[in-house]
């Protein structure tokens, strides 16, 4: 593999597709656990838990940049859950009970909406610039020097939406957000202005992570007049002289079924989960895509680390389909389903694999 | 009928038994000699003791709240799926992987055959079942779940490893029988989670109870279960145990549409929460089942295992579903 690893530029990038786990076995990988029970048992403060938090921030990035990453996360180590996160900052969203999330054995707390979601603070603003800052104070490896990016994730207005409840005011009114589509036009309105904040504070890259949507394609309609909401922030940040690129990802289920329309939404990447259909790879290799790829073909799910060369060949297939030859290279979800040690294993063969590609 | 199944092994219950899912809370001595004894501070024997001081407390103590079928509480495990696979050859123990919020396990790793050690949960039913006359119910967990929670690096595909699995938890069915138990609980919480795979959990869970003598329970939770409903009822079980209250009873809506045809164990207090209901909102949980399900077929007990609750809270969630169950009996 030869091109320029700049993640803006041709070539085959690793990334993170978002989360990393925020404990380990070892004593020292355990302070935000200790950290978050102390605060429960009001043995310590938040600012003890911010403190923990901050360090396996530091962690996170840090095993990333040691594998090689370009396109990093701060790992969503702050992260109660992909929706409970979001949804707990607006305005009108309480939280209510745990629910499994997807096919995982991982559970959310679900939203309940009592009025329109308003965003009043950064949702994850924030924690992008600390991230940043962090990935500064980290030595940089001379091969990467110029082409590193933190890249925020924010969990889609859809998939927040259909994981969230209406709270049934029952008094007779009417419930404008009993409907699947008010919430998600909601929470769109929500994250576009997350979108014009990221793009104000220098996020070259954001991710939205929009898994349910190929859960229940029914939906797409919906979805789409959302997404629509995300683009339009992301060129009114162009329009004020920082466009941010918007990178759609799914996982979760077989993304095969929308494979054509969804490279045709008009974000600037689009990132599929390669593990539930061996199919896929034949697909996107005979349709072609107009767009740059996330090519999730390393499981995020399995412990078992995928043959390097193997993985090599079928991007050696996939890479020339992709218009101007730009991908990125990630597990097939966030990393947090696994055990610490294998989930930087994964990310030692993300460059093990680039290392195989000869395309 | 499952009532005459139940006759039949010489079980006789009360109209709504009362029962709960398999976990109670580890008392603080407990909690703190499991810490101990990872850092090999105590042995195995010391903590086996404790394991057994805590199980009869809450033997004790389900049977002075009136409960009917009763659990162990486990106090011997930690993970449902764990507990299993560092007995069981094949497995090897994975590192930590979060559940939920700061909640944490070590999620077991499948890296060769799975095979039978031999009586993995018989010394622990027969020393519970030792302290009461009631039934104590044999605790398991379902091939199928402890395939999806497990990750897979030894098989070729679900099916395959669900099935060898299968085969494993069968045999500790039939020692389980061969020891005395009556009722088994076989917990697939992960039935429904891919309902593409329905017929892998519908063929493991039959090969696990086929042709053998005992009444099955399965608990499942946090699943969508329209998508794999009324299909779920071909599960070779005699009675599905269900969390119905931290769904609001929107279960209730899909058995209106497709009758439920099995026994039901039915969740009627969240256990995810700190807050107690009131009595009154528990019974009309009850009533509301009752406009759908036959009497004869509904036991009463708690969403989930009560494991993440304070002792004194178990107590009282279990305390309130053996109070409303009452009140309906007369």
């Amino acid at each position: 593999m030869s091109s320029s690893h700049d993640p803006m530029l041709p070539g085959l990038h690793l990334a993170n597709t978002g989360s990393y786990p925020r404990i380990g076995d070892s004593l020292e990988l355990q302070i935000l656990r200790r950290a978050t029970a102390s605060l429960d048992r009001g043995e310590r403060n938040t600012a003890d838990l911010l403190d923990a938090e901050n360090e396996m921030v530091r962690r996170a990035i840090a095993d990333q940049l040691k594998a090689g990453l370009e396109v990093i996360t701060d790992g969503q180590i702050r992260w109660y859950d992909p929706i409970s996160h979001l949804a707990a900052k607006l305005a009108n969203v309480k939280i209510a009970g745990l629910q499994r999330y997807f096919d995982t054995n991982f559970y959310f707390r679900q939203p309940v909406i009592s009025g329109t979601p308003k965003r009043s603070e950064p949702l994850v603003a924030k924690d992008f610039s600390f991230a940043r800052n962090a990935l500064g104070h980290l030595p940089t490896p001379k091969n990467l020097a110029g082409k590193l990016s933190i890249k925020p994730v924010l969990t889609g207005p859809y998939t927040l939406a259909k994981f969230s409840l209406s709270a049934h005011t029952g008094n007779g009114a009417v419930d404008p957000f009993s409907s699947l589509e008010e919430r998600t036009i909601a929470y769109a309105d929500a994250l576009a202005a997350e979108i014009v904040e990221l793009a104000q504070i220098g996020a070259s890259v954001i991710q939205i992570d929009e898994p349910a949507i190929i859960k229940y394609p029914e939906d797409w309609k919906i979805f789409e007049k959302a997404v629509t909401k995300l683009i339009a922030a992301r060129d009114k940040s162009a329009a004020e002289g920082s466009r941010p690129e918007l990178a759609l990802y799914v996982y979760f289920h077989d993304p095969a079924p929308l494979y054509e329309k969804l490279v045709t939404v008009p974000v600037d990447i689009v990132g599929l989960d390669f593990t539930y259909n061996p199919k896929l790879i034949d697909l996107v290799a005979s349709a072609g895509s107009p767009k740059p790829l996330g090519l999730g073909l390393v499981d995020g799910r399995n412990t078992k680390l995928e043959d390097a060369g193997e993985v090599a060949r079928q991007i050696d297939r996939l890479l020339p389909k992709i218009q101007r030859g730009r991908a990125y290279l990630n597990s097939s979800c966030g990393l947090e389903y696994l055990p610490r040690d294998r989930a930087f294993a994964k990310l030692e063969l993300l460059a093990k694999i680039r290392a195989a590609v000869v395309a | 009928m499952s009532r005459e199944k139940l006759e039949h092994l010489g079980l006789q219950l009360p109209l709504f038994p009362t029962t709960s899912v398999g976990s109670f809370p580890k008392p603080d001595y407990l909690a703190r000699a499991r810490a101990d004894f990872a850092k090999g501070k105590i042995a195995a024997d010391q903590l086996r003791d404790l394991e057994r001081k805590a199980t009869t407390f809450w033997i004790e103590t389900q049977e002075k709240l009136g409960v009917d079928v009763l659990v162990d509480g486990e106090m011997y495990r930690g993970d449902m799926v764990a507990y299993f696979a560092e007995r069981l050859p094949g497995f090897t123990e994975g590192g930590l992987v979060r559940a939920y919020g700061n909640r944490y396990y070590h999620k077991p790793i499948i890296t060769g055959d799975v095979s039978w050690p031999g009586p993995v949960t018989v010394d622990s039913w027969q020393f519970a079942q030792g302290l009461t006359k009631k039934p104590v119910k044999g605790m398991l967990t379902g091939a199928y779940t402890i395939m999806d929670w497990s990750f897979n690096e030894h098989y070729p595909d679900r099916r395959s490893t669900a099935m060898a699995l299968a085969a494993v938890i069968r045999k500790e069915v039939e020692a389980l029988i061969a020891a005395g138990c009556k009722i088994i609980q076989i917990d697939e919480p992960a039935l429904s989670v891919r309902p593409e795979e329905l017929p892998i959990a519908l063929e493991a869970m039959e090969h696990t109870t086929k042709d053998l003598n005992a009444y099955f329970i399965t608990h499942a939770c946090y699943g969508e279960f329209e998508h794999i409903y009324p299909g779920m009822l071909d599960l070779a079980v005699d009675n599905f145990d269900l969390e119905m209250s931290n769904s609001d009873l929107d279960l209730l809506e899909i058995f209106r549409r497709h009758p439920f045809t099995k026994d039901i164990s039915f969740g009627v207090v969240d256990v995810h929460s700190h807050k107690m209901e009131g009595r009154e909102a528990v019974r009309r949980r009850v009533e509301s089942a009752l406009t759908i399900l036959p009497k004869e077929k509904v036991w009463i007990d708690p969403d989930c295992g009560l494991k993440t609750r304070t002792v004194d809270e178990a107590i009282e969630k279990l305390r309130l579903c053996v109070e409303v169950a009452k009140s309906f009996r007369v």
